[in-house]
Order: C-alpha cells, then structure tokens, then sequence
C-alpha cells in the first residue's frame, strides 16, 4: 500500500498538519511503519497538486499549514477503499530466489537451508505472539487483526517449510 | 495464582538440571512406519518449557509416551530424573510414573463416576499421602475450578475437565509434566485458558514437555521447539525471549512514490 491513502484517510476524518499526520500515521500502525517528515510534507504537496488536499487558511505558527482532504480527495478515497486487492502476490523475502538458487548451486542440498529458515519463522511467530497479545493488552484491537494476519501468514511459511523439509527428506508429509 | 499447594519445590532447589535424557530411541510398530521412531537423542533441562512438534504419525505422541513409562522402546533408553526407565519392572515403572510424571491427555481420561476432587485425588491415594484432599483442594483452586470440586465430570465443560486433569497431573508434584495435544478436544478460548496455566506452572518452575501439531502455540509459550518428522528429529530450536519492538517484527511495506 502507499502512504497516499493513509494520509487521505487521516486528512478525512479533519484537517491535519504534517506533523499531526505524521504522529497519527505511526500511532495507528503501532510502530510497524515509520514516516520521516520529508515524506509527508512530499505526499501532501503532491495530494494539494492532484487535487484531492487543500490547505486551510494561512500558514500559523512556525509555518504550520492544516491540510483538509476535498470533495476529489473524499470520492478517491472511497474508490480506493471499495477496491479489493488484487494484482500479483508479493514475495518479497529473499527465501524464494535462495531456494531456487540453492537448488543449482548445493546439488540440491537444501536440508539446511530449510533448517535455518525453520527457525527463523519460529522466532517470528513467537514474537508476532508476544506482539498480538500486546496489542490485545492495550485495548488496540485494530493492530491485533494486523498481528493476526501476519501470524497466519507465517503459520503457512513454516508449512512450506516442514514440506519442503519432509520432500528433501524423501518422506511425506501426511 | 499464588505458590505451589503442597510445598513443591523449584527445580533449582533440587541441584539437578538434567531431568530427561533420551538416547537413541527406536520404536518399531508391526505393519507400518505411523508414528515409529528412528533413532531420537534428546536431553530436557529442569525448567524448561519444551514443545515437540511435527505432522500426524511423525512419532512425537510415541516420544512422549516413551518418556512417561508408558511404553516401552525397541532399542535405545530413557532416563527421567536419574532413573534409566529400562531398569524398572512393570510394577517398578507404575510407582516412577505415579510419583514423578504428570500426564495430561487430549481427551482428559477422568473417571465419570467419581467427582472432579476424586479424579484429582486418584494418584495421591495410590501412594497415600495425608491431607492429600487439602492439597487437591488447593490445587483446583489454583488453577481456578475450586466450586467444581464435587461435581462429576459430565458436569463440566472440556476446559474445566482438562483442568481437573491437569490437577490430576499434579498431585504427586511430578519432576515432569508431560502434555499430548492438551487443547486439541477445546475450543480455542478454553485451549487459551489451559496453555495460560501451563505458562504459570512453568513460571513457577515446572518442567513441562508439550506436543502439538500447533506451531502458534507451541511458540507462543515453550522457548524450545523440537521438530519430528518420520520419527527423526529435524530441528531442535531455542527461541529468544526478549520482547522486539514493533518495528522489528512487522514492517508494513511502502510502495515508493513515483509521481
């Protein structure tokens, strides 16, 4: 996803500055997407150039200047929203060009390499664990269902793993 | 929960820290692979929270009754708290059990004729311990049951028959609490309930040995994850405990802005 939704997300609920977007963006991810400044001042030059932000009034205090999402922002926004995802899956993890190449460059000897990324995914889902009943501590049940879907997605990973383990083994897997 | 009922004492007391040790286990079953082991060396600190995990028929359930006593191996030995199993007779192995080893299943095995506090007490009365009923009494009041101490079983829901299990497990302050699949017959708010009070038993020092098939759950509460497939272990991992920032376990990923 782009950060440009997120800001028009915030920016439709009130005008915002940037630093109030940029406090109100992390805050709703919970720490799992950090902004730098630059980036937000950049996205809403670019929202106020499309269109779809206008700012509101003068510059105030140390040139602080309220962003307000228009009318073109709101109806991009809901089209955006109504979209469901759909397009390539991502693979973004180094994991699927290391099995490939592992593959060629091992004589096929993966046993390893699925050991180590075994393990690895147990770390990640331990600490997607400690992470989701955070979440759930802080009343931050929007985050939880993030969690969730993270932790699910590592479930599968670690699937694929022991499948991968079991084929390299020569057995089944159930 | 406060304090272990009836005097248990932490593992670190007793200047032991090895409490199971495996070594080259086979199990061989007529017919078929299903659940056969190949040759398993393993060794459990006291105190740790061990998870054993694999596929259906992978021989971890066979692994874990190996180490209970309540099969006997093919080849290879077992050692639990000193005691190379192989030695005892059958009589032999019944008293090691009874006194050292709690055993929880998936689907409870309580007694229905007998009350929840009755089940509990089964273990203690076979070695008669006095004030036994106080110390089950204490412990279904530990792990939050104490109103049901005289209810019979098909009076209890499955999250509180695992418990009473659980206590029956308990009784006898076993060196080892061994668990196969103990949510796997729950739904998940009381699977919840049963891992929460393994992770207290464990914080307070009791060395437990879980196997699932659940890699949530196994990860979520046992800092060591020990794999099986085709009766062999695979992997045998320890898990950091340190809790990451959130940024360290999930990024939500940026698309860069090209126009």
């Amino acid at each position: 996803m782009s950060l440009k939704y997120g800001v028009m997300g915030l920016l439709a609920e009130e005008p915002l500055h940037g630093y109030e977007v940029k406090n109100r963006f992390e805050a709703m991810l919970g720490g799992t997407w950090e902004v730098n400044i630059g980036q937000v001042y950049t996205t809403l030059q670019r929202l106020e150039r499309d269109g779809l932000a206008q700012p509101v009034g003068e510059r105030g205090d140390r040139g602080k200047l309220l962003y307000k999402l228009s009318s073109a922002g709101h109806r991009a926004l809901d089209e955006w929203l109504a979209q469901p995802d759909s397009g390539p899956q991502q693979l973004h993890e180094d994991i699927y060009v290391k099995l490939l190449l592992a593959t060629r460059l091992a004589n096929g000897e993966l046993g390893p390499l699925l050991a180590r990324q075994k393990r690895a995914y147990l770390q990640r889902l331990r600490d997607l664990n400690q992470l989701e009943d955070r979440a759930r501590r802080d009343g931050r049940n929007d985050l939880a269902r993030l969690v969730r879907g993270a932790l699910l997605h590592t479930e599968a990973d670690l699937k694929w793993v022991d499948e991968l383990t079991a084929d390299a083994h020569g057995g089944k897997t159930e | 929960m406060g304090g272990r009922a009836n005097g248990r004492r932490a593992w670190w007391e007793d200047g032991m820290s090895e409490i199971v040790r495996v070594s080259d286990l086979t199990k061989a079953y007529q017919g078929g692979v299903t659940g056969a082991l190949n040759g398993i060396s393993l060794a459990i600190e006291a105190g740790e929270f061990t998870a054993i995990m694999g596929p259906s028929g992978s021989g971890k359930s066979t692994l874990l009754n190996l180490i209970a006593g309540l099969d006997r191996p093919t080849g290879g030995s077992v050692t639990v708290a000193g005691t190379d199993l192989g030695r005892l007779g059958e009589s032999g192995l019944a008293r090691f059990r009874r006194d050292h080893i709690g055993f929880v299943f998936q689907f409870f095995h309580l007694l229905p004729n007998l009350t929840a506090l009755e089940n509990v007490l089964i273990p203690a009365q076979l070695k008669s311990t006095t004030s036994a009923e106080a110390a089950g009494r204490k412990l279904l009041e530990q792990l939050g049951i104490k109103e049901m101490a005289d209810r019979y079983p098909a009076k209890l829901s499955g999250g509180q028959q695992q418990r009473v299990a659980i206590a029956r497990a308990l009784i006898n302050n076993p060196a080892l609490l061994l668990a196969d699949e103990p949510t796997g017959a729950l739904d998940t708010a009381s699977g919840e309930q049963v891992m929460s009070l393994l992770a207290e038993l464990h914080r307070q020092g009791q060395t437990i040995v879980l196997v699932t098939h659940d890699a949530k759950l196994a990860t979520r509460h046992a800092a060591r994850v020990v794999s099986i497939v085709d009766g062999r272990v695979v992997d045998d991992a320890r898990l950091e405990t340190t809790e990451r920032a959130a940024a360290d376990v999930i990024r939500v990923r940026s698309e860069e802005m090209t126009r």
